[in-house]
Formats: structure tokens, sequence, C-alpha cells
């Protein structure tokens, strides 16, 4: 089981480049997919699940061309959308043996399936409830159980745990947890302790671009020895931020206690500390701002 | 607040949305069609056998004429959208939150609508200047005589249509396809109906009757043995004439034009009250559609909420039991999928909407034979306009489209399956008719029953895909059906009823449309598939 994204691009009217030449290679597992917002996530996500053309490049899966076959990758492919509709008229029973039928899984194997789903959502007891009195919570819990109805061996998640109270958020990543197994589970977000949770390889896209990739242990060793903490008055704060990136602060009463990203210690009575995939996410999006700002002075 | 800029702010915010879609573009292209129509003489102003000579004053009362009754019809259906739109985006639940009052929402959103339907107004202005100078019949361009029926006749008839499309939007019960239907009645009545029916002639909202009075006194005073005759026909070819006689124009008085801005006042007051109608996005406001049912549903939801949080408090570990689909579990049975496509179709549809249904079945089954296939299955034939409507378009309304059109081999079979489910509803619906045409062995008949069974579904299906909406199928069915079923005009009444002996001609002819139509359909979610 192998999904490969081998130099995919994608552009929109108007010369926007949503992707430029990504490059990736999938194993089952989960992979945390994280960037900014626009940073080409969703795009990427939508060309993975065949609903969008990729301008340039393939997306191979176990070595065959989603482009020209794309059945045979919607066969086992399991998507929850970012922005997604339900009928409102329908239960949530109804709505999933509707989508059932679409995936071509047979009446008795859907019923089973779905009722199983409905517990492991949460929604058992709310199941035959129309969808249109559902609240936003529940409805993003109905469209994780339709992308698991049919068995997926690539699970594609955009932004999943969007709505979610937070128990449901810890529920859905121990549920990604269990299923990541025997499957790749690609997981979008920008929500870098959901990935932190989960995921067993990150990326992280920037202006359409693959920023890095790699084990989380390999994205923290880049950051390792470079992780400070400062504690500083308040009024200091802003002149610290300016010279160093600034990843979290905390108001205490002898000062701020500021986590500090950076090459060597900042001050004398600075700290190191053990560097979080946060640290490294925003350090890498520091890097690649920095080095935009001097493309463009030097243009 | 400052009001003014407030509606300013929305009509202009409202109207630049709209004219940066791509269906505006259709929009404009429709009114160049109607320009392009009366320029080639495809739409003829006749006068029992006469035509006014082309002068600036004819072809503007001609062009304005034309803005009026065809404009006033489809630009309904374009502009009833501006409070939906809101919904649809979300936009309307931030503006709720903002001081902004329903008054100037409605006004802005009037003045939006305005001035589309009032962009069509101008293309066919400018058609009408342009063909003045094809036809050249008379070189003296009199811009006053040409362009006042547009200002006087024309834009007050605009802004009426713009105020109720508004009206409709904040009735519940107008707001979706059962307003879309009732407009093209509520259409006959405001264009011809009303001062015909009431025999006063300045009760002519449309201002139609205003200028073809004055046409019918010209003509009086120039054909000998006029009697009072006056159409504006549509023909494939330009209409033949006996001769021409040269027309003055309205003598616009004073009267007739305080008349008219009564008419913009009347359009104000129906904004007012659609102000007052408006749920300013409210899903459980005393106006909104299912007000009542909707709170019973979020009470219920809170409940299950707590519920759900309580059983799962404290606990967030998931023990996940899901038992493996096994590869031989997957199939393409299209039966599945046509019994879901089948549900969905009649989901929601109220035990009232059934009685109906078997009252007008039982009805074809004991009526004669010819009322049975003809007024009764046209009859049984529009009622289900709401179930066909959904087709093609149910996925965008209700953004589902990334879940199915991420599933395998998801063309052709869940189109077809969408097309066989209101087959089948037309079959039901019609089946007495069918049955008796049958039984008669009205063979010829049962072939056009047939050829109409199909047609309805695949036009259905056709504009739903194209336009992602319901309304083009609602208006253009309840158009024809007025036209062809209702009115027995051969060619256009789907039930073969009124056909005679072309009857397998006709039907052949729907067979063929029908065809071209699925493959639209066709060609269309192809499309879509790889562009959501």
């Amino acid at each position: 089981m192998q999904l490969t994204v081998d130099n995919l691009s994608k552009n929109y009217r108007g010369g926007v480049k949503a992707l430029q030449n990504v490059q990736l290679s999938l194993k089952p597992g989960v992979l945390g997919l994280l960037g900014p917002n626009g940073a080409g996530k969703s795009t990427l996500m939508r060309i993975l699940a065949t609903i969008t053309e990729a301008s340039s490049g393939r997306v191979l899966w176990n070595d065959k061309d989603i482009a020209r076959n794309p059945d045979a990758l919607r066969r086992v492919l399991g998507y929850l959308p970012q922005d997604f509709g339900v009928y409102p008229n329908l239960s949530a029973i109804e709505f999933l043996d509707y989508l059932a039928a679409v995936k071509g899984i047979p009446a008795a194997a859907a019923r089973q399936r779905i009722s199983e789903l409905l517990a492991l959502v949460n929604l058992a007891d709310a199941a035959k409830r129309p969808l249109g009195g559902y609240s936003g919570g529940m409805r993003q819990r109905v469209g994780i159980a339709q992308a698991l109805l049919n068995d997926p061996q690539l699970l594609i998640v955009d932004e999943p745990t969007a709505g979610l109270d937070p128990e449901e958020r810890v529920r859905f990543r121990n549920l990604l947890s269990e299923l990541a197994g025997e499957r790749i589970v690609i997981l979008s977000t920008h929500i870098v302790s959901d990935v932190e949770a989960v995921a067993t390889d990150i990326a992280i896209l920037a202006r359409g671009q693959l920023l890095a990739h790699g084990a989380p242990e390999a994205l923290l060793s880049q950051v390792a020895g470079k992780i400070w903490e400062v504690v500083v008055p308040s009024a200091e704060l802003p002149a610290l931020r300016q010279k160093h990136l600034v990843s979290n602060t905390t108001h205490r009463s002898d000062g701020v206690h500021a986590r500090v990203v950076a090459g060597s210690a900042p001050s004398a009575e600075a700290r190191q500390l053990e560097p979080s995939l946060e640290d490294a996410y925003l350090a890498a999006l520091a890097t690649e701002r920095n080095s935009v700002a001097i493309a463009g002075a030097a243009a | 607040m400052n009001a003014p800029r407030a509606i300013f702010a929305i009509a202009r915010a409202d109207f630049l949305e709209r004219v940066r879609r791509y269906s505006f573009l259709l929009t404009l292209l429709f009114a160049v069609f109607l320009g392009y129509s009366a320029a080639s003489g495809r739409i003829t102003l006749l006068l029992g056998d006469y035509r006014g000579v082309y002068t600036s004053a004819w072809i503007g009362a001609l062009v304005a004429m034309v803005t009026t009754c065809f404009v006033s019809l489809v630009g309904f259906y374009i502009v009833k959208n501006a409070i939906d739109r809101d919904r649809q985006t979300g936009v309307g639940q931030i503006l709720a939150a903002t001081p902004l009052s329903k008054i100037s929402y409605a006004l802005g959103k009037f003045l939006s609508n305005l001035a589309v339907l009032s962009s069509m107004v101008v293309v066919l202005a400018v058609a009408a200047v342009a063909m003045q100078f094809f036809a050249a019949e008379d070189p003296h361009l009199d811009t006053v005589a040409l362009l006042a029926p547009f200002l006087v006749i024309a834009l007050p008839a605009m802004a009426l249509i713009a105020a109720l499309a508004l009206l409709f939007e904040t009735l519940p019960l107008l707001r979706g396809g059962l307003g879309n239907v009732a407009w093209f009645f509520v259409w006959s009545i405001l264009g011809i109906g009303l001062p015909e029916l009431t025999g006063k002639h300045w009760l002519d909202p449309m201002g139609l009757m205003t200028v073809a009075d004055s046409m019918i006194e010209g003509a009086k005073a120039n054909i000998p043995g006029y009697k009072d005759s006056f159409s504006l026909t549509i023909a494939n070819a330009p209409a033949k004439i006996v001769d021409t006689f040269r027309w003055q124009g309205v003598p616009w008085t004073s009267q007739m034009i305080l008349l008219r801005v009564g008419w913009m006042f009347a359009a104000v007051v129906i904004v007012l009250l659609a102000a007052m109608f408006f749920d300013r996005f409210d899903p459980v406001s005393w106006f909104s559609p299912s007000a009542r049912k909707s709170k019973k549903v979020s009470m219920v939801s809170a409940a299950e909420q707590l519920a759900a949080g309580g059983a799962a408090s404290g606990n967030p570990t998931v023990v996940v039991h899901l038992t493996p689909l096994a590869s031989a579990a997957r199939s393409n049975a299209f039966g599945r999928i046509f019994a879901a496509e089948r549900r969905l179709a009649l989901k929601g549809l109220h035990w009232w909407w059934y009685c109906v249904a078997a009252g007008l079945l039982i009805a074809q089954f004991a009526s004669p034979l010819e009322i049975s296939r003809g007024p009764l299955l046209g009859v049984a034939w529009i009622w289900p306009v709401m179930v066909w409507s959904a087709m093609g378009s149910r996925e965008s309304r209700f953004g589902t489209r990334s879940l199915l059109f991420s599933c395998a081999n998801i063309l052709p079979r869940q189109l077809l399956a969408s097309f066989l489910a209101g087959l089948m509803v037309a079959a039901l619906s019609g089946a007495g008719a069918g049955v008796r045409l049958l039984l008669a062995r009205s063979f010829a008949g049962l072939f056009a029953w047939a050829a109409g069974a199909l047609f309805l579904p695949a036009l259905a299906l056709a504009l739903g895909t194209l336009s992602g909406t319901g309304k083009p199928f609602e208006g253009l069915l309840t158009a024809i059906w007025y036209v062809g079923p209702m009115n027995h005009t051969p060619g256009l009444d789907f039930t073969g009823a009124a056909s005679g002996p072309h009857t397998i001609s006709y039907a052949l002819i729907y067979l063929a449309l029908t065809a071209a139509l699925l493959v639209s359909a066709y060609a269309i979610r192809f499309r879509q598939l790889r562009s959501v």
C-alpha cells in the first residue's frame, strides 16, 4: 500500500500557484499535514481525493496514476472534506445508508457498519433524528462516520476536529491512532497539538511548497538546542519579539516567560528547553518567510 | 448607523457579487438574444395584418414591451436569490449581528435586484438603437421617443419585479419551488390579466396596456376597417404583413407618468412589506419555514448532546469495534443506489402531497379518456415539480458534492439512478392515463405518454446539473405546462393529447430531446467531477 505524490503542481486562474512541485511518498501510518491558512493543504487534499485535477505532476496509488484511473483509488478512499453538507430531511442512518449505496456497499454489510460507526462517533442516540436539527459538532461526526463507511485504505481528513468539543476532539484523535495501523491516514490541520498526538509522519506546507517532510523526531532534531526560556518584563516583550522568534508566552508574577527559538542563548539568564513540535513548525515557517523576504529584497 | 450608507453598501456588494459570476454573463446574453429577436423581426407587434413603420417611437415601444414582457418573467427567477445567497454563504449570520435594520437590508437588496434587471433593460435599449439603424425604414433618430418607453414603462415594471422577488424570498411558503411555480401565474395576471379582468386600464402594473391603447388609437386612424386586434408574436421567421402605418408614439401625459411613478412607490411599499416578513436569518423566527419543527429539534438536540456528553464524559478513549468489510462485500449493485435515490427524492414530502397525487391518479382512471390523458395527466405531471426540480441540483444545494464525487463509479450510476427515480415518479403519477391508453389500444397515445414521462425527469436532471438549482426547471416547466397541456398547443403539450395526427412525430422529437438532455447532464456532471 503506497501513495506517491510526484512533482505535483496546481495553478488557479489569475496565476495563483496553490501547489508547487510537491513530492511525497506515503506508507501506512498517519501523515500530519501542517501549514498556515492558504498554504495549499485543502487543494492537495482535493487532488488526492480525486475531485480536483492537478495542473502538472502525478499522484500514484500503488503505482497507478489516479488521474487516469480515479476509481481504483475511490474504491478504497474515505474522504472528509473541510466543508461539506448533509441532506437535512434525512436521519444519520438514512444519510449514511445513502452514501453506502453510492459507495457500493451491500445493504446487510452497510447496516452493520453504520450501526458500529454511529456508536463509534457517539451518535447512536441521535441516529434517527433529521440531520437538519444536528449541531455543527454532531454533523462533523456524521462526516467522520461517512469517511469510514467503506473501510478505507486511504483516509483523508481535512480539518476534521473543527467544531468538535475538546472531549470529542480527543476521542477522534484516539480513533485515528487506532485506525492508522493498517491504512494510510492523511490528517490536514493547522492545530499542531492534533498532529503531535497522532502523526507518525509530518509534512509542512507553506505557499504551496513542501517545507519539510519526515518523522516527528527528525523535525524536532532540527530545533534541538535552539529552544530557550527567557524571563523579561512585559515592556521588553515587543523588543524580544523583534529580535527572535517567540513561540509562546506566559505571564507570571516575575515577568513574562517567553519561549524563544534561537541558534544561541538570547541572554545570559536564558534556560534551554526541550523542543516541541510547535517550535519546529514555527521555526520552519519563519525560515521560509525569511528566505522569501531575502529573495524579494534581492529582486 | 448611517442608513443610506448601509443601504448603498448592501446594494453595491450584492450587485458586485452577482455581476462577477458567469451566470450574469448568461443574463446579459439572454437580453442580447431578446434584442436580436426583436431586431430581426422574429418578435413582432401586429395590429391586424399591419405593423408600424420602424420609427424611433415604434422601435422604442416594441423593444420596451418585449423587455417588460420577457425580462419580467425570466428576470424574477434571476434575481430571486438575494437573501438566499446570504443564507447559504453564512454572510446573513454576520449581518444579523450588526445594527443593520431589516428595512435597510431589504432596500439594499431591492436596489441590487433593480440594478441587475436595469442592466438588462440598458442592453435592450442599446439593441433598440441598433435596430433602427439596421431596419433603415426611418433615418431620423428621435432619442426621446426611442428611450421614453424604457424609462416610463420598463423601469417601473422592473422595480415591481425586484420588489416582488424580495417579497417572495421573505415569505416561507413562496421562498422555494412553490414560489417559482406561482410566479408564472402572478406574472400572467400582472402582465395583461389585471387590466383585462378589472376592465380598468389604469390598473396596469407592467404598463403594456398604456402602449397598446395608444397603438390601437393610431391603427384606428390609419388602417381602414381595423378592429382592435393587437398581438405580440414570436415566430421562427419574420411575420407576414399587409402594410405598415406610421405611429407617432405614446403622447406622454403627466397623468400617465404619475401613474408609472405610483407603481414605483408600490414597489417600495412591497419592499417594506418584505422587510416586515424578513426573518433576519433567525432559523427559529415566527416567519421561518420550519420554526416550530426547528425549536422542537433544537431542544431535542440539546438534550441529546447533554446525554451524549454524559455518556462519554471522563473517558474519551475509543474502543474501535469495526467489522472489516471484505473486498467481496463491495459491489456495484445498481438496485441499491436506485432505491437510495428514490428514497431521497421522496423524503420530506407531506402526507397531503401523496393524497393529492393519489386523487389525481384515481381521477385518471375514473374520467373519460380524453380528460384523463389531457388536463388530468397535465395536472398530474406538474404536481411532482418539486420532486423533479431537486434532481441534479441537490448535491450543489446541500453541499454534498465532495462526498459523492469522491466515490467510485459515481458516473453514470448516481445520475442514472436519479433519472430513473424521477421517471418512476412520472410513470406512477401518470399511470392512470397510461393504463387507459393501453386498454383503449391507443398505441400512438401511449408512445407519446412514455415520451413525456421520459422527457420531464431528463429536462429536470439536465437543468439541475447545469444550474445547480431547481429554479430554471420550475420556471420552464410551469411555462411549458401552461402553454402546452393547459392551452393545447401542439408540440409544447408534453402529454401528447394536443398533438393530433402528429402524435408520433412529436413523441419522437421528445425522445430525441430526452436523449440530448441526458447526454448533456452526463457531460456536465463529468466536468463537475474533476472541478469541485
